[in-house]
Parts: structure tokens; sequence; C-alpha cells
């Protein structure tokens, strides 16, 4: 029988689903009609959650490596394993990396057994490796870590600018929201150096340089300001002088040549965006992972400001605001609220893992984060886990990082967990345990009390409790109770307190302030990294769904035909993308989408990433790795 | 009683009518839940059925071929075994709306042309529907009336109940309805010729009340005859989410997969799961080759399937009841309603003639 909806936990939308237990396996699943985001539709994702849960490889056991091989082990044994490592080290030489996919309840216990019970400041989320750099950005701007409207906001809006998301196919259901604006006249200016399927939807779609929007965006501020398209009040908003000095000097038309535009079509963009108010200003991990991607959030959060309009980052992952709202983070407490005085900021996870390689970490825990596909230069970070002493990994299943494990704790998907998590519109949501774990498994919150138990530390395994003492403890979350979530689907976090500010748009930090870094002879190509409608993430759960994984069976990349011409490579051949950091051999596909210079590397199943090919290199604020506009060289294979 | 009688079942004596029959089969209905939503599903008391539910989303085709199935379990070590997993429990679907009933119909025949599907059949033939005219359409994205198959049917139900206050009209249509109205049978009544009046007012009622429309026959011509140009079904195909939720939720789609599942004890499980024709997976060949390569082609199929005279021919009607999932279903609209007036607008268009005066070949 299908009971109470739970939330599903692929992408940061949120919707509701209701799903039939027999035994171990689903029987049925169906969305909510009447839940806010889902409002009876799903994604290709959420239709196709089940088999991608309980794939026949899922942890049963925990695992303990004994003579170089990991074998089945008792719970005591592998908490046991893993606390007599834990003792051995340092706490500051131990760090802590958890996962955007856990619920709250997860991400502040664990946040708290790394702080309280073993006493590391290191310690951070997946978002490192993904958006966490709209916290620095947002937060010195509009004052809000996230969204500042919700998914009702979309369909009313006026204007909406997309910024380097592939809307469509990652958050359908923001996308869904957007073609339903476009219907009542909203005007979508789309940025992408690849035309996504959002172009049919956008009255103007720019395809500057990959790599090069803080650039033309300081066209596009200084255009807003110099033809007074800004709202009424801005020049009183705090930061606004600061501002336009810093766009002093600014040649519009020499920065949007630099960046493969021109300065009409900057200006025209501002226009249709300044004469369509309630504007909503969206990016997506095309900007939250560029080299300097914390600097050109603040700039995309001036543009929504000097347009009196609103930001809505599209974070992929669904529970990356919770994760973050939580504190699991290397400089900031639950609520974002700062470290105790004179408290340094601990390591964020991908310097945690270069530090492994030079034994400042010596132990580390990992909860459902597959770091081995998910941060860079997946051969460094691969030799890095192996030098470091300890590393203990909960995940469903054997990923790419649980194989170089030590210590392996089987842990529990959506569907076998209570808990909350919060989507993309800070709407925390009740998730409810609906089919039993395979074998041992255990939640993830269990595990982490599990581990402060064995420390010598109590804290609570009963998700109501812990949401009980959040809402204590973090003023956002002070209105969510189990209870309240029972009779309604629960509200966006508030964030009408924030006091915005515009924020200098000084020039990047290349060498004259150039849009995009000098080309490398022998890496002539820019890589665009993205993301399949089938996919999601490292493809611990999505490539376990037959359905998903069989849509593309073969990884490819995609060029323009221009380009393939003049490397004398056809459609259909096997071709070589190398960086320092490594080579992939991938099927060419062209694609007039594709702009010239550039080669689309979707991110694939098995394991088979660009994000092998791109290094350490972090934006210089936030300290996310720039995945973006990654200098490429593309060959023929064999 | 028999068969083609028409009945009176007082308001006051449904659940224990339903009760009755609980005794001889479990019961499926519309059933209440968080926030509003309603959902089919098994109800342990006739007292937990929404009579008034008004739309639901999830339909209740999945009793008779579930969304997941286990079909038979194997086992390969040393010798072969098999051993039939079917499940096909006595049940009656009640409060069925009359496009469902429809749809199951269409099923049943789909499933025993040719090959007979065994699962599946036996399954419906232990299902007994139980239909609920619609006095109004429950929603607005109902178009049943435009596909024959709604909101009141002339046959095709075991027993059809119609609201008339405080008692129901209650017409048996086939043995299997005859059969099942026994338990309760005490509780029915002969109706008089004011039941009937007030049927027919009801039908008269209901036919007028409908918001969305799906002038049908046009686009049948169009699609039929392969006259749509490509270009429309891409700009079609353009703005899909490829979700698939317009097949899984549409009560007539019969397409499924199989996966083999290997159990924790070492045997394996052929399941059975409901599969699409958006997806490009589904008729990509072993070679490779696939016959709809493009979103737009696989629209195209999707709608030959919906509205060609192939399949009028075939299966004696159009295979769309007019139901409305796909309406509040799709994530962009490739509804039938929104389609078929694409198609209808855009071939206006393409049928003018051209500057020249001439006619396009």
């Amino acid at each position: 029988m299908v009971d109470t909806p739970t939330i599903c936990g692929f992408c940061s939308c949120g919707c509701a689903l209701y799903v039939e237990p027999t035994g171990r396996r689903v029987a049925a699943l169906c969305p909510s009609a009447n839940h806010p985001v889902s409002t009876g539709r799903l994604c290709i994702k959420g239709w196709n959650a089940t088999p991608a849960l309980a794939g026949e490889h899922r942890l049963r056991t925990p695992l303990v490596r004994k003579a170089d091989k990991l074998e089945t082990a008792s719970w005591e044994e592998a908490i046991s394993v893993t606390v007599s490592a834990l003792k051995q080290a340092e706490p500051a030489k131990i760090g802590v990396i958890g996962s955007a996919k856990t619920t709250n309840e997860e991400c502040y216990q664990l946040a708290r057994l790394a702080r309280d019970v073993i006493g590391t400041p290191n310690v951070d989320c997946g978002c490192r490796f993904y958006d966490a750099s709209l916290i620095p950005g947002l937060l010195e701007t509009t004052g809000v870590p996230g969204s500042q409207v919700g998914m009702d906001a979309i369909t009313a809006a006026g204007s909406i600018l997309v910024v380097g998301a592939n809307v469509m196919d990652q958050l359908p259901h923001v996308g869904s929201r957007i073609q339903d604006a476009v219907e009542n006249g909203c005007k979508v200016v789309a940025v992408d150096p690849r035309t996504s399927r959002l172009a049919p939807q956008a009255a103007m779609f720019l395809n500057p340089k990959p790599g090069t929007d803080l650039a033309w965006l300081r066209a596009m501020a200084k255009s807003i300001i110099e033809r007074r398209l800004y709202a009424d009040g801005v020049p009183e908003m705090q930061g606004f002088e600061e501002l336009v000095s810093s766009l002093d000097g600014v040649d519009a038309g020499r920065l949007a040549e630099q960046c493969g535009l021109s300065a009409e079509s900057i200006a025209e963009a501002a226009e249709l965006l300044a004469s369509n108010p309630r504007t909503i200003v969206m990016f997506g991990l095309g900007v939250m992972q560029q080299a300097e991607s914390t600097a050109t959030i603040k700039a995309l959060a001036d543009i929504a400001l000097l347009l009196g309009g609103k930001v809505m980052p599209l974070r992929g992952q669904n529970n990356a605001q919770g994760a973050c709202d939580m504190g699991l983070l290397p400089d900031m407490l639950a609520g974002y609220a700062p470290l105790p005085d004179g408290a340094a900021p601990g390591l964020d996870a991908a310097r945690m893992l270069r530090a492994c390689a030079t034994g400042e970490i010596e132990a580390l825990l990992i909860f459902g984060e597959n770091v081995a596909l998910s941060a860079p230069s997946t051969q460094e970070t691969i030799d890095a886990l192996g030098k470091a002493r300890f590393v203990a990994v909960a995940d469903m299943y054997l990923t790419e990082t649980a194989q170089l494990a030590d210590v392996v704790f089987p842990a529990c998907s959506f569907l076998e967990k209570d808990g909350t998590f919060t989507n993309i519109e800070r709407r925390v949501q009740r998730v409810r345990k609906v089919i039993d774990p395979p074998g041992q498994a255990r939640s993830d919150l269990e595990i982490t009390a599990g581990l402060a138990s064995a420390l010598g530390s109590s804290i609570s395994a009963d998700p109501a409790e812990v949401m009980a003492e959040i809402a204590a403890n973090v003023p956002l979350y002070s209105g969510v109770s189990y209870e309240a979530l029972e009779e309604s689907w629960g509200s966006p976090w508030p964030c009408d307190g924030a006091a915005p500010r515009l924020a200098a748009i000084p020039p990047g930090i290349l060498p004259g302030g150039a849009a995009e870094p000098v080309a490398d002879p022998d890496f002539p190509m820019r890589m665009i990294a993205g993301r399949i409608n089938f996919h999601q993430q490292t493809g611990t759960m999505a490539c376990r769904s037959p359905i998903l994984a069989r849509e593309y069976p073969k990884s490819f990349v995609e060029m323009n035909e221009a380009d393939a011409e003049a490397l004398k490579i056809r459609a259909g051949n096997l071709v070589n993308i190398s960086t320092k950091s490594g080579t992939l051999t991938r099927l060419l596909l062209l694609s007039e989408a594709v702009p010239r210079g550039c080669v689309h590397v979707p991110h694939f199943f098995g394991g088979d990433s660009p994000n092998a090919l791109v290094s350490y290199q972090p934006d210089p604020i936030s300290g996310v790795p720039a995945y973006k506009a990654c200098a490429v060289k593309v060959e023929a294979a064999g | 009683m028999n068969v083609g009688d028409t009945l009176a079942l007082k308001k006051s004596d449904l659940a224990m009518f339903f009760a009755s029959l609980a005794h001889e089969m479990r019961l499926v209905a519309p059933k209440r839940r968080f926030g509003g939503d309603v959902i089919f599903d098994v109800v342990e008391s006739p007292t937990q059925i929404a009579w008034d539910y008004g739309h639901d989303i999830y339909p209740p085709k999945r009793f008779v071929l579930p969304h997941y199935e286990d079909l038979f379990g194997y086992r390969a070590d040393g010798e072969v075994r098999f051993e039939d997993l079917g499940e096909a429990p006595m049940q009656a679907i009640v409060g069925i709306r009359s496009c469902d009933v429809t749809a199951i119909r269409f099923q049943e025949k789909f499933f025993s042309s040719q090959i007979v599907d065994p699962y599946f059949k036996a399954r419906s033939d232990n299902t007994v529907l139980f239909s609920l005219v619609c006095n109004t359409p429950p929603k607005k994205e109902c178009f049943c009336i435009c596909c024959d198959a709604g909101p009141y049917l002339d046959s095709g139900f075991d027993v059809e109940l119609t609201d008339l206050g405080d008692r129901l009209l209650y017409r048996i249509g086939s043995e299997k309805g005859l059969k099942a109205s026994e338990p309760g049978g005490h509780m029915l009544a002969p109706a008089d010729g004011e039941d009937r009046a007030e049927r027919k007012r009801i039908e008269l009622e209901a036919d007028s009340l409908f918001a969305t429309e799906a002038y049908l026959a046009k686009a049948i011509l169009f699609i039929s005859a392969d006259e749509v140009p490509d270009k429309i079904w891409e700009e079609l195909g353009s703005t899909c989410f490829r979700c698939a939720a317009c097949t899984n939720l549409c009560p007539v789609c019969t397409c499924y997969t199989v996966d083999d599942r290997r159990e924790d004890d070492g045997s394996c499980v052929r399941c059975r799961s409901w599969d699409s024709c958006q997806y490009a997976g589904f008729t990509r060949e072993a070679s490779d080759h696939n016959p709809r390569p493009t979103f737009g082609s696989r629209v195209q199929r999707r709608f030959y399937h919906k509205a060609s005279y192939q399949y009028i021919t075939r299966d004696g009607r159009h295979g769309c009841v007019g139901c409305g999932r796909c309406v509040s279903a799709c994530l962009t609209k490739l509804d039938l309603p929104s389609v078929v007036k694409r198609i209808r607008r855009s071939m206006e268009e393409y049928l003018q003639p051209l500057p020249s005066g001439e006619v396009r070949p």
C-alpha cells in the first residue's frame, strides 16, 4: 500500500513522491499532485528513482580492510577499527567530509561529531566540489546564501537571466516553470557557451567564450549603470558607489569582444531585463565552478540587485542547501554563524584530500560523497587517498571512493530513513522511511551516533530529537518541527531580514584584467563539462537504474563540425581529450550547439569523468576547484 | 438479478454493501492521502473510500498491469528451476472512472490478441470493475467526452454506479458484476422511473460541463496519412523533458520492459515494469540503429498510437480515453489536447496555398 509521501533525493527541486514497498522492493511510485513542487509531475530521474536505490550491489554489511582486501565485518569491529584509527591521529590531522545528499539531521550531527567529539576544524561537505562558492558570493551581496525566491516566483517573473545552467535537463521543475513563464510573457536571456535546450524559450541566447562570465558581467553592470536602467532607489543602496568606481574605465565594447560577444548584445540584454521587471537571475554550476566563481556570483547578484530583481542559484544536489545550513563547512557553524573568536577555519574538502598526500591529514571520514570521482584530477585524488593512513567511507554502494577505504559502512538510501531535506527554494521537507534498508545497512545518523558513542560522547540518533535541537540552535530552522511537518509540506526558511548590498566588481585576477587566460598552444581547446539528462553527480545511484543507464549506452563528446574537420576527425571516431592531469577516450559526435574551439564533455557512467582532466586550481575565495573552461587537447585516438 | 438490471442502492447501505463484498475479494478504491492527494489503493474498510475524490493521478491500471511486478523466479545453480511468482488476487476496483474502465478493456484486448499474456489475463480475470459515473467532470483537464470513454458508459463496466443524492443507481453490466452483486444483493432494490429520469438529467448536464476539448478527428486524419511535417514533430520534441510521465500515467499504455534481479540467496527474479516509447533506449536495436532516433520522432510514435486510423481499425478505438492525466503530468505541453491543437493549427498554416497560388503537393 502507498502510505505517506517522501521527498525525492535526486536534484534540489525536492518533489514529493509516494512509494509502495513490497518487502525490500518497490511495487509502485507516483508523484504527489498537491505538493507545491511536484504538482503531479516528476522528471525522468524521479520516475526511475527506485531501481537506482535497490540495485543488487547495495552494501549489506560493514567491510574492513585486512591484508589489503575489504572483508565482511561486524558493526562492532568496523566501528572499533575506525575509533582506534581516529584516536591515533591528532584531531587537527583528521578530516570529515559529509554529503549534500544526506538529511539535515545527519549533516548537523556529522558536523557535531567532527567539531565537538573528534575536535577537528576540518569539516566540509560535497558542495565544495559543486556550488559552495555561492555562500561567500551571496552572503556578501543579497545576504541570503541560497535562493531568494520560491518556485512560484518563476512563473510570475517578468524576465529571467539564466547563466551557465542546463536547466531543462538538470532541474526539470525549474525548466518547466520557465516555459510557463515564457507563455505568460516573460523574457528569458540565456547565457551559455553551448546552446542548451533552453534556446526555444530564450528571447536572447548569448554564447560567450567559456570562463569569461566575470568579464561580460562587468560590461553588463557598466551598461546598466551608464544607461540608468537600474531600479528606483538603487543609488542609495549600500555599496553603489564602490560598484560604480570598480567599473571606472571599463570599456564595455572591448570586454564584450574579449568574451566573444558584442557590446550591443550585452546592452540589449540589459535593456530587455530592465524593461521587464520582476527579474530573476539564475545561475548554475557553469558559474559556480569557474576559476573566479565567487567574484562572478557577486557580479550576478549585483545585476539582480541593480534591476530590483532576485537571485536563484541552481544548486544540483537534493540537500545542498541543507548541508550548508547545517554547518558542514570549514569556516562557518550551523546557520552560517561565525566560528568562535580566535578559531581558525579548517581545511575545506579539496584541501583535505590534497593534505592526505602531504601527511597533514592522516585520517579521513567520508560520508556519502564519492570524492574519487567528484574531486578534480582523479589520479591525483586516488593517489592522495592512498597515502592517508586511514580512510572510512559510508555509502550505499562500493563506490570508487569506498574501494579505496580501510573501513566501509553500508548506508541507507533516502527511502530507508527519516529526516528532512531543504530544497532549492529553502523549503524544509520531511523525508520518510518507506522501505527497509538492505542487510545491516544503517542511516548516516545512526553511523555518526555510533562513532560518537564509541568515542565516549552521546549524540542523538533520533531524527525528530535532532530536528528539535536544530530548531533550538539554528534560528533559520526555528519554525521547523516534525509535528508541523505532519500537517503541511513545510515552508521555506525565512530570508526577509537580510540587508542586501552591492559588491564592487573588480577585474579578474588574470594579468591585465584579461577575460580569459592566454591560450596554451599544447591545449588549445576549451572543455565544456556538463551533465546529460539521465545522469546525476558521479552516477552512484543513476547508473544503477537500467532505464537511465540505457538512454546513452556509449559515452561521447560533442564538437562543432568545423573543428572536427580541422582536426581531421569524423563523427563516430574515438577521440582523446587530454590535459596534464589525464586523458579521456570518447566517441565523437558533431553538434552545432557547441561553439568553435570547444568540446562538450558530458559526465558519464562508470567513472569516465571529465573531472579527471581538471586540476585542483581553486577559486581563491571559496576553494571550489575550477572545473569549467579547462584547456584541453583533442585528437584522434589510437 | 440479471445482467442488464438497473437497481438502486441506498447510500446508508453503501459501506455495508461493500463490507459484504470484502469477504469475497479485496477492495481497491480511491483513498485520501497527505495534503489532499488521492490514490487508488487497497482499502481495509469501505469507510476509507473517498467517494467524492475528484481527481487522482496514478491510474488504477496498476492493479491489472503493475508498475513493478515479479513474474517468475529461477535458479541456475545446477538444475534450472522456475517458480511462478505471478499474483492475481480477487479484487473489486470500486469508484473507478469510466475513462479508466474503457482503458482497462482496451488493455485486455491488447494483452489477449495474438499471444495471451498470462500474468495480465489472470489479474484482469480476477478483477471486477465498479465504475462511478462522473456527474461533473472531476477536473478541468478531462476530455473523455471527445474520446467516447465517459463521463458515463453504455457498456464495459461490470457494475456502474451513479450518484443520485441519497442513493446510487446500480447497473449490472456483466456476469462478473452479477456475481459480485450477490453478497450485498439484499440491499439492492429495483430502480424506479424517477431514478432513470434523474440519471438522464445527470448525463445531459455532465456532457455540458467539459472545459477541455480535443477535436481529434482532423488530427487523426493528418497523423494517419503521415502528413504532419517532421518539422512540427521535432518542434514538439524539442520541448520534451523526456520524463515519460505521459506514458506511465496513461491508463491505455501497455509497454513494459523486463529485468532480472538477483536476490541475496543467489536466485533471480524476472521483474516486469512500465517502460516508455519516449525513451531512446526503448526502440534502440542491438545493432545500435534506432528507428526513432530523435525526440520528435518518438513524440510522433506516441501520437501515432494515440490517434491514427491503423489502431482504430485494429483495436476498435483510438488509444486515448481522455482521462487528462497527460495534461497534469507533463512538464511541458505534450499532452494530447495540446498536441492535437498544435497539429491542427500548424496544418492549417501548412495547407495554405503557396504565395504562387499553387497548392502544396
